[in-house]
């Protein structure tokens, strides 16, 4: 799998390589605007992280480009502008997702793999790991062959844990991604903890090899 | 005390002209009785040699005008011992029968010697002006003299002041139409006056000052949040990827993730700030109906988790559909702040009350705390209670969206131990 990230802060372009080195995708990167113009046009990127504010031109008008080409490249924005307006016209003019700076690079990774799997249009979009299965577009869990139902807080915090399996989850990050910006309205993140319990639970009265380990006070890892 | 430049300057027009009209009463009345005296005088005096004269060559009178006649003098036998040929001359009061009182008369003493060398004493007198009923005359003629001028002079100020003061008027009212943050909300006043022309130009060059500070301040708040993102960014996601280090213990996981919550507060207050802005920049333009009820009843699930897992119940009353015109965006963020606040100074176990009606939107919670001073409760960084999780800012945004329309207004009040904010439509 090959990313191409396109950002002109170096510090925020190690961060996100070197973590997405972990995660065995290879990464190209690019901090000029012409430089990131001649890589989309020549390669093709399995996802393309872009920046919208680059020396020597917007962001936005590389998707313009794209777009222009006809070159169909999976296209994540990343934006330190966080207005609705550059949302709405990067959505418009041809992005997939839009992600605001600054992130957590687990939401990130999930952002990207959601991506990809849209792109995929042949092979299997079956995450998996020990015996259970998880199938994004149908939004069905599977322990062996035996169906978990779950409800929609269960079934996300479960896909980011196993986006990323014996990988350390935040609780501020589960609820970011899972419960979305109305988190903060909460004073407190205890609450995730239930939500855990009955995913536990579940996982368990099916025999499950798998289970979800506290990290006390800091989060939850998926073992 | 206030007064109109009008009565100030009558106050003091009046005073002024008083104190001069006074003054010149008071001399014009000395120089005329020096003078009516002055000329008596010499009537007196042309009398006296006259009658002298005549005595000279009459000795008869010498002896026949002992008392007065209608000559008005008589000739007394004079004393040797204190004589004096000089001119006396006294007002007394004599009467007169015609008037059937006692009137003023200017009598001339002097002394003489007859031609056979007696001295003898003569007295001329002769009916002068009545010094009081003059002084009462003056005295009136001058206090209507004094009554014209005023009035005219209060007229005419009203009328000319009136007309020359109107610009400074038109300028005072266009000032009061003034709005913060739009320049040509003042209009300034066409004036053929010089000093209104120059109040009207450095009111202008003020506003423009004004603006362009203010303006600039916007901008630094909003480049300093920017700015700000992007080192956020790289700390938060350096933190990140320490966190995956297998090796670091649990404590010193905890630390890092403790440092990470506390990154994340100054990327939520940065938020906050750049929201700010925005409200206050009219940057949410887009406007269209929103129906308040639907909007509180979509938050309310969105918050339904933690708020259940707090114990808090929520009882939603609607009387009403409350609907009103503004950005969707704003809306929610308006109800979601609210509802925050609600939520995070709730007792627990502990409830939230919203009541809709058709004119306002009512959310109450229980609190132990007591009232909060609606004075500064909207004010930016004004903490109510020592609160490390709040930033401050979450009733300024509110005020804020609430400011940038019109037809809304937000109350708060304090009943039976319940905050109550109310968003109102007026």
């Amino acid at each position: 799998m090959k990313i191409l990230i396109i950002e002109d802060e170096v510090e925020l372009l190690h961060s996100v390589q070197e973590f997405l080195e972990q995660e065995s995708y290879l990464i190209e990167s690019a901090t000029h605007y012409n430089a990131a113009v001649e890589k989309v046009l020549a390669y093709q990127y399995d996802c393309v992280l872009l920046d919208i504010m680059l020396p020597g031109g917007n962001g936005l008008d590389i998707l313009r480009v794209l777009k222009k080409e006809k070159k169909d490249q999976p296209v994540l924005i990343l934006s330190a502008k966080d207005s609705v307006e550059d949302k709405v016209l990067g959505l418009e003019i041809g992005a997939d997702d839009y992600l605001a700076k600054p992130f957590h690079l687990s939401e990130l990774l999930a952002r990207i793999k959601s991506i990809i799997r849209r792109h995929m249009h042949h092979g299997d979009p079956i995450i998996s790991y020990k015996d259970v299965k998880l199938n994004p577009d149908l939004r069905q869990v599977l322990v062996g062959d035996k169906e978990v139902t779950l409800n929609r807080k269960e079934y996300d915090i479960l896909y980011y844990l196993i986006l990323r399996p014996n990988k350390l989850m935040e609780k501020t990050t589960i609820a970011e991604t899972v419960w979305g910006d109305n988190v903060d309205q909460a004073d407190n993140l205890d609450f995730i903890y239930s939500q855990i319990k009955n995913l536990k639970r579940k996982l368990k009265e099916v025999n499950a090899q798998v289970d979800i380990q506290a990290v006390y006070g800091v989060g939850y890892k998926l073992i | 005390m206030n007064v109109s430049v009008k009565n100030y300057t009558n106050r003091y027009i009046i005073i002024t002209i008083l104190v001069i009209m006074a003054i010149w009463a008071l001399l014009f009345y000395a120089v005329l009785m020096d003078e009516v005296y002055d000329n008596v005088d010499d009537g007196l005096k042309n009398q006296k040699i006259e009658i002298i004269r005549e005595a000279y060559a009459n000795l008869d009178i010498l002896n026949n005008t002992r008392e007065f006649g209608i000559n008005q003098y008589r000739i007394l036998p004079g004393d040797a011992a204190d004589f004096t040929d000089r001119n006396r001359f006294t007002n007394e009061l004599i009467y007169m029968p015609y008037d059937e009182e006692d009137e003023p008369y200017r009598v001339l003493r002097t002394g003489f010697y007859s031609k056979e060398g007696d001295p003898y004493l003569l007295e001329i007198r002769t009916s002068t002006v009545e010094e009081d009923d003059f002084l009462i005359n003056l005295a009136i003629s001058l206090t209507i003299l004094y009554l014209v001028i005023v009035l005219s002079i209060l007229v005419v100020n009203h009328l000319i002041l009136t007309k020359a003061w109107r610009p400074f008027t038109r300028t005072l009212s266009n000032l009061s139409n003034y709005r913060f943050g739009d320049m040509s909300s003042f209009q300034p006043v066409e004036t053929e006056i010089k000093e209104f022309n120059e109040l009207n130009r450095q009111i202008s060059l003020m506003i423009q000052r004004n603006e362009s500070v203010f303006s600039e301040q916007k901008r630094f708040l909003e480049n300093a949040s920017h700015e700000l993102q992007t080192p956020l960014a790289i700390t938060i996601n350096k933190l990140d990827l320490l966190l995956q280090d297998d090796e670091l213990s649990e404590p010193q996981l905890v630390k890092i993730a403790e440092a990470k919550q506390s990154l994340h507060r100054m990327v939520s207050l940065n938020k906050s700030l750049l929201m700010l802005s925005r409200i206050d920049n009219h940057q949410y333009k887009e406007i269209e109906e929103v129906n308040f009820n639907e909007l509180t009843k979509r938050l309310l699930q969105e918050v339904e988790d933690f708020v259940n897992f707090r114990e808090i119940k929520f009882n939603l009353t609607e009387d009403a559909v409350f609907k009103t015109f503004c950005n969707p965006d704003l809306a929610a963020i308006l109800i979601s702040n609210l509802l925050r606040n609600a939520i995070k100074y709730n007792t627990n176990p502990g409830e939230i009350g919203i009541q809709v009606s058709s004119n306002t939107l009512e959310i109450s919670n229980p609190s132990n705390s007591g009232a909060l001073n609606p004075q500064y409760i909207f004010e930016r960084f004004h903490k109510g209670y020592q609160d490390s999780q709040s930033n401050g800012l979450g009733l300024s945004i509110v005020k804020s969206i609430v400011e940038t329309y019109s037809n809304l207004d937000i109350i708060y009040r304090f009943e039976n131990n319940f905050h109550i904010f109310s968003l109102v439509r007026v």
